[in-house]
C-alpha cells in the first residue's frame, strides 16, 4: 500500500466569504504559507473560528482560495474540483453512508476508480484488517460504536491509496479514553504508511502528542510553525504559550540587553532570562511566561513573589497549587509530591523560577 | 478519454438545440408567411371592389393601386364582349405579355374560369418577371381576383396581382437573426457552465430556469396579457366585462363558501386531532385512517355519493323521506362535500402540531390546580392557535381551488372556479375565463401568503427531538363519550359515502329502479377502458419525470448557493398556489400556437403533471436533504465522484422516502386531477375523470360509480405500493443525521 509520499504547499491562500448583507467580508484565511514535506504529519491548531478548518477544506477543495496557490506534489490543484485531488479527507462526522454497510463503505472509492472485482474485495479485506474492523464488515454504520465508524471513516480514505491524508478533527466525536487509543492508532497507521499528512483539531494534547509539526492558527493567521517541543518552550507570542498549554505570565521592564543575555525587573527585583522572542528591545514592556512545571514554591521571602496557597489539587503523580499572588492566580505543578514539601493551602508563600525554563515575550 | 465525452456531448447538445432553434424559426416565418398572404389576399380584394365602371377610368385606377398595394404588379383583364372571355386591358406589360405567354396558359386560364364563378384564386406555378417600370424583378403566385358585373352572376373584369413580398423578405432576415442571436447566447451559456467547475449544477440550475420559464411564467404571463388585449389592441374590455355585479358575486360565492368550509373543516379536523393526539380512546390509528383516506379520493366520487343519498332521486331524501322540494345543490350540499373531502387537511396540520406540544406544559397546568377544562383552554388552545389559523387558511385556499365539487352540485350557486370553466368552454371566452381565474388568484394567493410566511412562522412547536410517549388525559369521561361519538358519526358518514359508491356500481337505475346488476360493470369498463388507460398511461409517464426533477431542485436549492435562488424557487411553487382552472387556461393560451403547439398532445398533459406536483416533491426532497450531514456527500466526492455520481449512489438512495413518496403522490395527483385538466385533454388523450364527469352529467350513475371506484382502487394501490417500498427504511433515516 505504500507509495510514493508528496509534500502540500500553500502560497499566500487567502479566504474571503462573502458576507450575505453585500458589506464587510469575513476574511476566514489570511496569506497562509507553509509547506507539508512527503512523509510528515502537520497538525493545524487554534481555537473555533481560527480558519483552520477552512484551510483543509481548500486544501480538499470544497472551498475555493480567493487568492493564492495550493500544491499536491508539483500539481498546481487550487482550482481543481475535489473528486480530481490526490488525497483522501477523514470528516468530523465522518460523513459514512448510512445506507451501506461497512464494507460497500470502504470499497465506494475503489468503485468510483472501476477497480476490478477480486482487487477491491483484497483490498477491502486488507484495510478492514489494517484498522481492526475485519468481522464488522456487514454491519450497518448506523450500528457501530463511534470509534468503530472513526475506524471506518479512515479506512474508507486509505484503501484509496491518496497522496495526501487530510483529517478534520476527527477524534472530536470520541470519549477522552477512546481518543487517546484511536490517536496513537492513526499515528501510527500514517507512519506505517509513510503518508502526507494534514490534520486539524483544537486539542493540544492531540495536536502535541501526533504532530511532526504544529502550525498555531488565530483569526485566520499562522501564528507560529514549529515542533510540538518548539512551540511548548519557545512560544514566540502570549497567544501561543497560552493555548498549548497551562501558563503564568508576569510583566516584567528590560532592564539591559541581548541575544540569549537578557536582564528585567520583575516585581522590583532583577531577573536574568536566556530566552526570548524576536522583536525585543531594552526599555521595551515585555512578559515573563512559566510553565507550572517550572515554578517553585518557597517559604515568604526566598522567592520572588509574594503569594498565598489558594487550593491543592492532588493528581497522584503531582499536586497542582492554586496560589493568588499579586499579578493574579498562579498555577504551581508540584512533581512527586510523596518526597517533597507541600505547602497546606492557606500558608504565606513565595513563587520563584529555574531560570534556564522561563522565557521572555513581547507584551 | 474524458475529453472525447465531452466532445460528443457538446456536439450532441448543439445538434439539438440548432435543430430546435430552426424548427422554431422556420415555424414562426410559416406563420408570418401565411398571416402576410392573408392581408394581401384582403387588400387586393378590396382594391378590385374600387374597380371603375367604364374603361376610361381604369389608368388611373390601376395607377392608384401602387398606394393601395406597395410594391404589387398588377394587370386588369376586362371582359372582351367579341369573345366573351376576359382580355388584358390596362396595368404592368411584363404582366401583359406573360397573359398571352404560351407556358402560363393553364394557369391563366384556371383563373380566369374562377373569375367567371366570382372565386378568388392564386396560380399554381410562380412567376418572374423582369424589373421595368420603376419595379423590381419579382417573383411569386399570381392572385385573381373577380369584379362582379351588375347582374352579380358573371365577372366584368378581374385583377391579376403579383405581390412583391418584400416585407416578408425583411421579416426572414429578422427571425433569423434572432435565431442565430439565441443559438449565440445559448452556446456561450453552454460553454460557460462546462468549462465550470461543476457542471452537473450548472445544467441542473440552467434547465430548471428553462422549464420554469416556459411552462409557468410564460403560460401565466400569456393569460395576464390576453386579459388586458382585445382584438388585438391593448384594452380593459375584458376586466370591464368581468367586474360587473354577477361576476363579483360569483367572487363572493367563493370566498363564503371558502369560509363555511374552512370553519367546518378546522373544526373537524381539531376534533379528530385532539381525539386521537390528546386522549386514550381506543381506534385511534383507524381514526387516524378514517380522517386522512378522503384526502386521496378522486374528485366527483364523494360529490356523486352524496347525489345518490341525498340529489332529486335520492336513496335518502326520496326513497327514506319523500321529500319533494329539498335541494342538496348549492352552498349547504358543497359545504358538507367540501368539508369531508378537505378535513383531512386541517386534521394533518392539526395533528402533528398537537403532537409537538410537549404535554408536560399541560401537566404543569394541572400540576397548578388547574381543572382540565382550564387547562385545555388556557394551555392546549392558545399554543395549537397558530396551528388552527394555518389549518383553516389551507383549506380556505383549497376550497377556493375546488372545481370538481362545485361543478357537479353548485345548482345555481356561483363561484369563480367553474365560471372560468364555463366562460372558457359554454361562451369560447378565453379572455373572460383567465381574468376570473385571475380574480380568483387574489383571495387565494392573500391566504397562502399569510398561512406560509405570516401564521406559519409563529408556531409555539417545541422540537424536543423525542416525542413524549406519555400521555395526559385532558378529557373527562363525559366529554371522552361525546367526543366518541361524534367522532364515530362523523366516520360512519364518511364510511357510508364509500359504501354508497360501491353500491352504485351494481343498481340498474339509482332513484327509479333498485333492482341489482352486474352489467354496469362491463358497460363502463368498455367505455371508459380508454380513458383508464390514458390516465394511468399520463400519470405513470408524468411521475418519475416529476420524482427526479423534484430531487434535483431540491439538491440545487438545499445545497447551492446561486443567484436568482430565490426567484427559481418562487417560480417552482408558483404552481402550488395557483389553481388548477388558471394553469388550464394559460396552459391553452400559451400552447395553442406556434412554436409551442402542444394542445391536444400528451405532452401537454404530462408537463401540466409534472409542473404541478413539482412544488410538493421538492419540499418533501429538501425537508429530507436538509436532515443529511452534508459531509456525507463531501465524502463521496472526495472519494474521486462527480456531482451526478453523488446524486446517484449517495443522495437519491438517502432521499429515497421522499423520493418514493413523492412520486407516489404525483402519480395519484395526477390520476385524480380535473381542474386544469379538464382543459386539456382531447380525444386522443382523455381522462378517468372527465369520463366519471361525463357520465354524471348524462345521469349514468352506474357507470361513473364504477369508474370511480376503479379510480379509487388504482389510488390504494399506489399508495399501499409506496408503503410497502418505504417501511423498511427506518435504519436510513435514523442514522442519516449523525
Amino acid at each position: 500500500m505504500k507509495k510514493n509520499s508528496v509534500s502540500v504547499r500553500l502560497e499566500g491562500v487567502t479566504k474571503r466569504f462573502r458576507n450575505t448583507k453585500g458589506r464587510e467580508d469575513i476574511v476566514a484565511v489570511k496569506a497562509s504559507d507553509f509547506e507539508v514535506a512527503p512523509g510528515e504529519l502537520v497538525t493545524l491548531l487554534g481555537p473555533s473560528g481560527c480558519g483552520k478548518t477552512t484551510t483543509l477544506r481548500m486544501i480538499a477543495g470544497f472551498e475555493l482560495p480567493s487568492a493564492g496557490r495550493i500544491l499536491i506534489g508539483d500539481q498546481d490543484v487550487t482550482m481543481l474540483t475535489p473528486d480530481k485531488r490526490d488525497k483522501a479527507t477523514v470528516f468530523q462526522s465522518y460523513g459514512l453512508f448510512p445506507h451501506m454497510n461497512v464494507a460497500d463503505n470502504v470499497a465506494y472509492g475503489l468503485r468510483i476508480r472501476k477497480t476490478p472485482k477480486e482487487e477491491m474485495a483484497r483490498k477491502v479485506k486488507e484495510t478492514l484488517e489494517l484498522v481492526g474492523l475485519a468481522d464488522l464488515a456487514d454491519r450497518a454504520p448506523g450500528r457501530l460504536s463511534g470509534g468503530q465508524q472513526q475506524r471506518v471513516a479512515l479506512a474508507r480514505s486509505l484503501i484509496v491509496e491518496p497522496s495526501v491524508l487530510l483529517l478534520d478533527e476527527p477524534l472530536s466525536n470520541l470519549d477522552a479514553l477512546l481518543r487517546e487509543q484511536m490517536r496513537v492508532e492513526i499515528r501510527k497507521i500514517q507512519k506505517a504508511l509513510g503518508i502526507t499528512a494534514v490534520y486539524v483539531t483544537h486539542d493540544r494534547v492531540e495536536a502535541m502528542s501526533l504532530s511532526d509539526r504544529v502550525i498555531v492558527m488565530k483569526d485566520g493567521q499562522i501564528m507560529q510553525i514549529g515542533s510540538p517541543q518548539e512551540i511548548y518552550e519557545n512560544p514566540v507570542t502570549r497567544f501561543v504559550a497560552g493555548f498549548v498549554g497551562k501558563v503564568a505570565f508576569f510583566p516584567a521592564d528590560i532592564a539591559s540587553g541581548g541575544e540569549r543575555n537578557w536582564d528585567c525587573l520583575l516585581n522590583g527585583k532583577h531577573v536574568h532570562v536566556e530566552r526570548a522572542s524576536a522583536g525585543l528591545a531594552v526599555g521595551s514592556k515585555a512578559v515573563v511566561m512559566a510553565r507550572p512545571e517550572s515554578l517553585r514554591l518557597t517559604e515568604r521571602g526566598a522567592g520572588l513573589i509574594e503569594g498565598r496557597v489558594r487550593m491543592n489539587v492532588y493528581l497522584g503523580n503531582s499536586i497542582e497549587s492554586f496560589v493568588d499572588t499579586p499579578y493574579g492566580e498562579v498555577l504551581v505543578q508540584v512533581d512527586d509530591p510523596a518526597s517533597r514539601k507541600v505547602f497546606p493551602e492557606g500558608s504565606d508563600v513565595a513563587v520563584t523560577f529555574e531560570p534556564d525554563r522561563i522565557r521572555l515575550l513581547p507584551e | 478519454m474524458i475529453e472525447k465525452r465531452r466532445l460528443i456531448r457538446l456536439v450532441a447538445v448543439v445538434t439539438v438545440f440548432l435543430a430546435a432553434d430552426l424548427w422554431v424559426c422556420t415555424t414562426l416565418r410559416g406563420s408570418f408567411r401565411g398571416l402576410m398572404a392573408e392581408s394581401e389576399t384582403k387588400a387586393i380584394g378590396l382594391f378590385s371592389k374600387t374597380a371603375p365602371s367604364g374603361p376610361a377610368q381604369v389608368a388611373d385606377w390601376l395607377s392608384s393601386a401602387k398606394e393601395a398595394l406597395p410594391g404589387a404588379r398588377v394587370l386588369w383583364l376586362a371582359a372582351d364582349p367579341a369573345s366573351g372571355g376576359l382580355v388584358p386591358a390596362g396595368g404592368d406589360a411584363s404582366l401583359a405579355a406573360l397573359a398571352t405567354d404560351s407556358a402560363a396558359k393553364a394557369d391563366f386560364d384556371k383563373g380566369i374560369d374562377s373569375a367567371h364563378y366570382l372565386e378568388p384564386s392564386t396560380s399554381a406555378k410562380s412567376y418572374a418577371l423582369p424589373a421595368a417600370g420603376g419595379f423590381l424583378a419579382a417573383r411569386g403566385r399570381l392572385q385573381f381576383a373577380p369584379v362582379p358585373d351588375e347582374s352579380g352572376a358573371d365577372a366584368r373584369g378581374a385583377l391579376v396581382v403579383l405581390s412583391a413580398g418584400a416585407v416578408a423578405a425583411r421579416f426572414d432576415g429578422l427571425i433569423i437573426a434572432m435565431g442565430l442571436i439565441a443559438a449565440a447566447i445559448f452556446m456561450a451559456i453552454y460553454l460557460v457552465i462546462s468549462l465550470s467547475r461543476d457542471p452537473f449544477m450548472g445544467f441542473a440550475i440552467l434547465g430548471l430556469f428553462a422549464i420554469v420559464l416556459v411552462f409557468v411564467a410564460y403560460p401565466l404571463f400569456e393569460s395576464v396579457r390576453l386579459t388586458f388585449m382585445k382584438d388585438g389592441a391593448l384594452s380593459l374590455a375584458v376586466w370591464k366585462e368581468i367586474l360587473t355585479p354577477g361576476y363579483l358575486g360569483a367572487l363572493w360565492g367563493s370566498i363564503r363558501l371558502g369560509m363555511v368550509t374552512a370553519t367546518f373543516s378546522t373544526f373537524l379536523g381539531f376534533v379528530f386531532a385532539f381525539v386521537t393526539e390528546r386522549t386514550s380512546l381506543k381506534g385511534r390509528k383507524f381514526m387516524t385512517t378514517m380522517a386522512t383516506l378522503p384526502v386521496i379520493s378522486p374528485p366527483f366520487s364523494l360529490t356523486l355519493s352524496i347525489i345518490l343519498l341525498f340529489g332529486n332521486n335520492g336513496l335518502i331524501t326520496k326513497q327514506l323521506f319523500g321529500l319533494k322540494h329539498f335541494s342538496i345543490y348549492g352552498l349547504g350540499g358543497l359545504s358538507v362535500v367540501q368539508t369531508i373531502c378537505m378535513f383531512p387537511i386541517a386534521f394533518l396540520t392539526l395533528s402533528s402540531v398537537l403532537k409537538g406540544i410537549d404535554s408536560t406544559v399541560e401537566d404543569a397546568s394541572l400540576d397548578l390546580r388547574a381543572s382540565r377544562m382550564r387547562t385545555f383552554r388556557s394551555i392546549t388552545l392558545p399554543l395549537a392557535l397558530p396551528g388552527v389559523l394555518s389549518a383553516w387558511l389551507l383549506v380556505f385556499t383549497n376550497s377556493l381551488a375546488d372545481f370538481a365539487n362545485p361543478l357537479l352540485l353548485a345548482g345555481s350557486y356561483r363561484v369563480l372556479s367553474t365560471e372560468a370553466y364555463m366562460a372558457v368552454t359554454g361562451q369560447n371566452n378565453l379572455g373572460g375565463g383567465a381574468a376570473l381565474s385571475l380574480l380568483l388568484l387574489l383571495p387565494t394567493l392573500t391566504a397562502f401568503f399569510a398561512q406560509r410566511y405570516w401564521i406559519g412562522r409563529k408556531s409555539y412547536v417545541t422540537v424536543t427531538g423525542k416525542p413524549s410517549t406519555r400521555l395526559t388525559e385532558l378529557a373527562s369521561p363525559a366529554v371522552r363519550f361525546a367526543l366518541a361519538a361524534f367522532v364515530g358519526l362523523c366516520i360512519a358518514f364518511i364510511i357510508s359515502l364509500y359504501g354508497t359508491i360501491v353500491a352504485g356500481c351494481f343498481v340498474k337505475n339509482w332513484g327509479i329502479d333498485y333492482s341489482f346488476t352486474l352489467s354496469n360493470i362491463p358497460e363502463a369498463l368498455s367505455r371508459g377502458w380508454k380513458s383508464i388507460l390514458d390516465t394511468v398511461t399520463l400519470a405513470a409517464a408524468a411521475t418519475p419525470i416529476a420524482g427526479i426533477l423534484a430531487m434535483i431542485a431540491a439538491l440545487v436549492v438545499v445545497r447551492k448557493a446561486f443567484p436568482g435562488k430565490r426567484i427559481l424557487e418562487a417560480l417552482i411553487m408558483t404552481p402550488f398556489a395557483v389553481p388548477g382552472t388558471l394553469i388550464g387556461i394559460s396552459y391553452i393560451l400559451a400552447f395553442n400556437k406556434p412554436p409551442l403547439l402542444l394542445v391536444g398532445t400528451a405532452a401537454i398533459i404530462v408537463i401540466n403533471y409534472v409542473v404541478r406536483e413539482l412544488p410538493v416533491g421538492l419540499e418533501g426532497g429538501a425537508a429530507s436533504l436538509r436532515q443529511i450531514d452534508p459531509s456525507i456527500e463531501e465524502a463521496a466526492r472526495d472519494l474521486g465522484a462527480d456531482t451526478p455520481t453523488v446524486f446517484r449512489t449517495v443522495v437519491l438512495p438517502l432521499i429515497r422516502p421522499a423520493f418514493i413518496s413523492s412520486m407516489s403522490y404525483t402519480f395519484v395527483r395526477s390520476m385524480t386531477a380535473v381542474s386544469a385538466i379538464i382543459f386539456l385533454i382531447s380525444a386522443r388523450w382523455y381522462h378517468l375523470t372527465v369520463q366519471i364527469y361525463n357520465f354524471s352529467e348524462l345521469l349514468r350513475f352506474g357507470l361513473a360509480s364504477v369508474l370511480s371506484t376503479v379510480l379509487i382502487i388504482i389510488v390504494l394501490l399506489a399508495f399501499g405500493l409506496m408503503r410497502l417500498l418505504v417501511r423498511d427504511d427506518g435504519l436510513t433515516e435514523k442514522s442519516v443525521s449523525q
